[in-house]
């Protein structure tokens, strides 16, 4: 009985899940769904997903994940000014509060170290049948629960006060200029770090 | 003959049937910027706000009650969906495309570099797990949030993160790993 009032509660939580993106305007529910699917094809397709990549990049035995990474911030940060410019793209910045970030950072950086996934590959790699991931995902609720039990009273305060939500640009006056050299110095680091790969001994070692 | 034949074969349709790095970059560059425009979803792209979302309505706790499911509410619901797609996108090519669907307790490398125990990499795994979203959610972004959407935006909160995430993250390589063979 208890269990069928639990279950319909989950029920009833999805339910609200889809109804809150609906009511939304960020997209149909299909249009976010599809970007879903997408991102998952990309992060399957390219096997980002896999231990042997951040955790390789850990060991600095695979450069994948940083050339990947790099280049997207790199291209899109050119194209993103000027779809901003244009009206066709908004600005959404995280706020600059160093306490959080760098304890955060620190946590983060830690746990990908020893996962090998970040919570944007991890799911992948749970959709390819990794049960470790799958006991991590039941970790990483545990981590959302706890921080929301005790957000107001410790998680809160322990991300510290925020110093606006600065960019680059608020330091220099010409902002094309500005976007142009960033863009294309985080490309030339994506083209420049040397390319290492950590084979995985049970799929591929070409 | 024959078996050498297929090998190669094999091989060489192993290395098809991966993107390049630079072909992903292009593509994730791609889905960015459709998303963030507004003819997409009008919003960056996210992948760790669905984290306690989702804790909220496994632990079914009231949203009304506590102050940071209010917060997360759009973001955690929107990142759902998207989260959704990711396992179904994810899914499909792992088994049509790229053949690597199977179930598998522990990843080659960490045999190779850390030990052969399923337990200690379970146990490790659900540690890293409770760890990483709490270092997420305190820093208000991961790799898809700050690295990808935020560092894409210039922003200097993403700046700071990614910096300490990759200094921390090639220490914890150094320390956790045993990379001298």
């Amino acid at each position: 009985m208890i269990f069928l009032t639990y279950m319909s509660d989950i029920a009833q939580g999805v339910k609200v899940m889809f109804e809150n993106v609906i009511n939304q305007p960020h997209g149909s529910l299909g249009l976010v769904f599809l970007i879903g699917v997408m991102f998952g094809g990309i992060i399957q397709y390219t096997r980002v997903d896999k231990f042997e990549k951040i955790a390789g990049f850990a060991m600095l035995k695979d450069t994948i994940v940083p050339k990947m990474l790099f280049l997207t911030v790199g291209l899109a940060s050119i194209a993103l000014y000027f779809l901003m410019d244009a009206g066709l793209a908004h600005a959404h910045i995280k706020p600059l509060n160093y306490q959080g970030l760098i304890i955060g950072g620190i946590l983060f950086g830690i746990g990908m170290a020893i996962l090998g996934k970040c919570p944007g590959t991890g799911p992948i790699s749970i959709a390819e049948g990794r049960i470790d991931v799958l006991v991590a995902s039941i970790g990483g609720l545990f981590g959302g629960l706890v921080f929301i039990l005790f957000f107001d009273d410790f998680f809160k305060p322990l991300m510290g006060e925020s110093y606006g939500k600065t960019t680059l640009f608020n330091f220099f006056q010409d902002k094309e200029l500005t976007v142009l050299i960033f863009g294309l110095v985080v490309i030339a680091i994506a083209l420049l770090i040397p390319k290492l790969e950590l084979c995985d001994k049970e799929e591929d070692c070409s | 003959m024959g078996i050498l034949k297929s090998k190669g074969f094999i091989v060489s349709k192993q290395k098809e049937n991966r993107l390049t790095w630079w072909m992903g970059g292009i593509l994730m560059a791609f889905l960015l910027l459709l998303t963030f425009s507004i003819y997409g979803a009008n919003r960056p792209i996210g992948a760790s706000t669905y984290v306690p979302y989702l804790a909220g309505v496994i632990f079914d706790l009231d949203p009304e009650k506590y102050s940071y499911l209010k917060e997360v509410k759009n973001a955690g619901s929107w990142e759902g969906i998207m989260l959704l797609g990711a396992l179904f996108g994810g899914f499909v090519t792992s088994v049509f495309i790229t053949k690597t669907f199977r179930l598998s307790f522990i990843p080659s490398g960490w045999k190779q570099y850390k030990n052969n125990s399923v337990l200690s990499r379970l146990l490790w795994s659900f540690f890293s797990g409770f760890i990483l979203i709490l270092g997420a959610r305190l820093a208000g972004g991961c790799t898809s949030g700050h690295f990808m959407s935020g560092m894409s935006q210039l922003a200097m909160s993403s700046m700071v993160f990614g910096g300490v995430v990759i200094v921390t993250l090639i220490i914890t390589g150094r320390l956790f790993y045993n990379i001298k063979e």
